[in-house]
């Protein structure tokens, strides 16, 4: 088991493009090789070693048995975890956009907030934000025909607008509120949203909303199919998103 | 000034009659010479292939629509992404690449001309900003006539000169090359939502016909005597069947008599006009009958319009075909009215190896390239970025080398592409001299510019050169395609000018290129009727006042002005 403990020696005041950051890369380097990596702050290459103090402990073979603990303030720093395919990220504060894009395996855990586009685009691995987290929770990036493909994501606070936006796969659990029109343009995947939303499934062709909390307002391109029960508990179901001749699943109590 | 020797090369040059002949090329002042001084500088080439700068007839590479495409993918300036250098601009894209990006992706290919083959006049402002911004290549746009209200209107007065005085007058207010016709009479039709079906569908309005549009501009345009010959997408694009339109719309132009050394007509992205069937259920490939008649026929010229799997931007000034290519692929969709001259759209879509449909489409490009026999008749080109960037050039050319590879790719490819095509049955193996006329002679020819010093290699031409890492008669591109394709991406020098802007893939310098356009001398009595007519119709219709509309010498930094005259 390797872990590796980094803290920020600064507050950043431009937001630093931190992909590298991430159990694939690290696996088998010592604290030196670490800082030798590069990420951008603002347009400048910076190595980690200028931006992070860098612990390591143990040795890992491979990503799987790295553990990656970020302590202090990374609320300005970017994509970390992007495309990793194995291992675990414990980050204790709040984090910038784009955590654990392209992710394909492992976990990723957030003890405070997560801004947005957190899990874009993942295929596999886990996300757990146990704050609040920010628009595009598992969306795609700008005109990308697929957000989130496979892998779970977990919000025990609230998320903000457009969760799962073209979502082509994998679950996204909201324990709090979301904001409008999640699951828009969905392909596929699974959307629960324990408590109250607005506007959820436009555009959906196809994929799962299930929606405990209260619906603010139903589009009106949805049919109802009869009630249905879910785990217990019953739910009105309706298909759609009509106008796009969907046959997505939305589910309101 | 700067001389250059390149010594050791195998020259292929087919203008002038050389294939691999093993020469010294001398370069002074930009241009090619007899022989230089004993202190030129000297690149030794060790017997590696040397082409002519590789010119592209038919590209979409500047103006609004390239804009629009940018805008409408995001997503596409995520790929191919790589930082400036102390020479070069940070690039993006894949597709529609930033504007940098498209001078320097066709200069590590060994290209150094290309032609922006759509180009509205009243657009036109904006394209000779971006390709004033395009660096090292040269550089062309051709003017679109085939929907405009002046030159309907000028058609069905029967008045000739009229029209043949609009299009000289329309080259220079756009500063363009040549006359391109897109679905004629299709583009105003779109403006009520609707399109013309064949040749003799009238124009809504206009009482006109796609014949007539294309028979009087064909007649004009050698008339005026310009460089190039029309450019023509036909009618009916993108549908099943199409090659009956194809067909009946070279037989417009046959017995049109071309004044220079040149064809009478080029019919530009061939592919996606020789489609066979009736409906999508039953599309096959027609590019056999279309073969048969180039094969018949040499007044006429062709391009292929290759498909690349993977994703493209189709952009259009064909509006209709791109509503309904965005209804049927779900795709998005951008549309486009230029007033009284056109119509357009974009839509960005993928093409899928195992859609029999996209397969087809592949196996057709190459077809119409194999199957003709004279390979002057065929041009190699995307379409860029329709069909695919053009950055897939070096793969299609070795597709048309060897026919091993062009298996490699039919194992990805659906089934049924293979018992509506013929391209499994097609042996034919293009060699290093084919590849030179098909990717820079027969380009430069079509165009008109070879007297300009474009395409070829002999004394006074311009010191366009590309060297390619790889020595041809060591090496078998039937086999060995991966190296060819390998060396094609990225030239071992590319020579603009005589300045060396490409050294083992990498862009060296980034000189400005200069911008063809035609100023052509009009009948004086056609001219002023058309003025009369032109001043009416900017005070009835046009959105920009008249003192307005035409584009400054300020525009075009680097000119290159051919005077032609009527006759």
């Amino acid at each position: 088991m390797q872990t590796v403990t980094l803290v920020p020696k600064e507050q950043f005041k431009i937001s630093v493009e931190a992909e590298t950051i991430t159990p694939d890369n690290f696996a088998g380097k010592s604290a030196d090789e670490i800082g030798a990596l590069v990420a951008f702050e603002g347009n400048a290459p910076r190595p980690l070693s200028e931006l992070f103090d860098i612990k390591v402990d143990g040795s890992a073979d491979a990503a799987d048995d790295v553990k990656i603990d970020i302590n202090g303030n990374v609320n300005r720093v970017k994509r970390i975890g992007e495309a990793m395919t194995a291992g675990l990220i414990m980050i204790n504060g709040d984090v910038d956009m784009r955590c654990g894009a392209k992710m394909k395996g492992g976990t990723i855990t957030i003890k405070g907030n997560a801004d947005s586009w957190v899990g874009q685009e993942m295929t596999g691995g886990e996300i757990n934000v146990q704050g609040d987290a920010n628009y595009y929770v598992g969306a795609g990036y700008r005109g990308e025909a697929c957000g989130m493909r496979g892998g779970k994501i977990t919000v025990f606070g609230n998320a903000n607008d457009f969760v799962g936006e073209h979502m082509c796969g994998g679950e996204i659990v909201i324990k709090g509120n979301a904001g409008i029109l999640p699951g828009a343009s969905n392909k596929g995947g699974k959307i629960v949203i324990e408590g109250d939303t607005d506007m959820p499934g436009s555009e959906m062709t196809k994929g799962t909303i299930i929606v405990k909390g209260t619906v603010k307002d139903l589009m009106p391109v949805y049919q109802r199919e009869g009630i249905e029960a879910i785990d217990g508990v019953e739910f009105t179901k309706y298909v759609g998103d009509v106008v796009v001749d969907g046959v997505g699943e939305l589910f309101v109590k | 000034m700067s001389e250059m020797l390149i010594k050791n090369a195998t020259v292929y040059d087919p203008i002038n009659n050389i294939n691999g002949d093993m020469m010294d090329i001398a370069v002074k002042d930009g241009k090619i010479v007899d022989s230089v001084s004993g202190s030129a500088r000297t690149i030794d080439a060790g017997g590696r292939l040397v082409y002519p700068g590789g010119v592209d007839a038919h590209t979409h590479i500047a103006g609004s629509k390239v804009n629009v495409g940018r805008i409408m993918r995001p997503d596409d300036s995520r790929l191919n992404n790589k930082p400036g250098t102390k020479v070069t601009r940070p690039r993006t894209g894949y597709t529609v690449p930033n504007v940098y990006s498209m001078g320097y992706g066709y200069a590590e290919m060994g290209y150094t001309t290309a032609f922006e083959a759509a180009v509205p006049i009243l657009k036109a402002r904006h394209t000779h900003e971006e390709l004033e911004e395009i660096p090292i290549i040269d550089k062309g746009g051709l003017t679109l006539f085939g929907s405009n209200w002046m030159v309907m209107d000028a058609i069905r007065e029967n008045d000739l000169d009229r029209l043949a005085a609009y299009v000289a007058w329309g080259l220079l207010a756009s500063r363009g090359w040549g006359i391109k016709i897109v679905n004629p009479g299709g583009g105003e039709a779109w403006g009520f939502g609707k399109n013309v079906s064949g040749l003799d569908d009238p124009v809504p309005n206009f009482e006109v016909t796609p014949r007539q549009i294309v028979r009087n501009l064909a007649e004009a345009n050698e008339k005026l005597n310009l460089p190039h010959s029309i450019h023509l997408h036909c009618n009916n694009l993108g549908k099943p069947g199409n090659y009956e339109t194809t067909l009946a719309t070279f037989d417009v132009c046959k017995d049109i008599k071309s004044k220079r050394d040149r064809q009478s007509l080029h019919v530009t992205h061939v592919q996606f006009n020789a489609w066979g069937g009736n409906h999508w259920g039953d599309f096959e490939s027609k590019a056999e009958p279309i073969a048969d008649y180039l094969n018949n026929n040499d007044f006429l010229t062709i391009d292929m319009g290759q498909l690349v799997f993977g994703s493209a931007t189709t952009m259009t000034a064909d509006g209709p075909v791109q509503y309904a290519n965005a209804r049927l692929l779900k795709a998005r969709w951008s549309n486009g009215d230029v007033e009284l001259e056109d119509s357009s759209g974009v839509t960005p879509l993928e093409y899928h190896p195992q859609s029999y449909i996209h397969g087809i489409m592949w196996a057709i490009g190459l077809e119409l390239a194999l199957l003709t026999k004279d390979p002057w008749q065929v041009l190699m080109t995307t379409d860029h970025p329709n069909g695919g960037p053009y950055v897939n050039y070096p793969m299609v050319m070795t597709m048309l080398m060897s026919k091993k590879r062009r298996e490699e790719e039919m194992a990805k490819i659906a089934e049924l592409t293979f018992e509506r095509t013929s391209i499994a049955g097609i042996d034919r193996e293009l060699d290093w001299y084919d590849i030179a006329i098909k990717t820079r002679a027969t380009h430069a020819k079509v165009l008109g510019i070879v007297e300009h010093g474009k395409g070829h290699l002999g004394v006074g031409a311009d010191a366009d050169i590309a060297i390619y890492d790889i020595k041809p008669d060591e090496t078998d591109a039937t086999t060995e395609y991966n190296k060819v394709e390998a060396a094609f991406r990225h030239a071992a020098y590319t020579i603009k000018g005589g300045e060396i802007v490409v050294k083992d893939g990498e862009i060296t310098a980034t000189p400005a290129g200069k911008t063809f356009w035609v100023r052509s001398s009009a009948p004086a009595d056609g001219h002023e009727r058309m003025m009369e007519d032109l001043k009416m119709k900017f005070k009835k219709y046009y959105s920009v006042n008249f003192a307005n509309y035409m584009v400054q010498d300020e525009y075009v930094e680097h000119p290159y002005v051919v005077e032609t005259g009527y006759q």
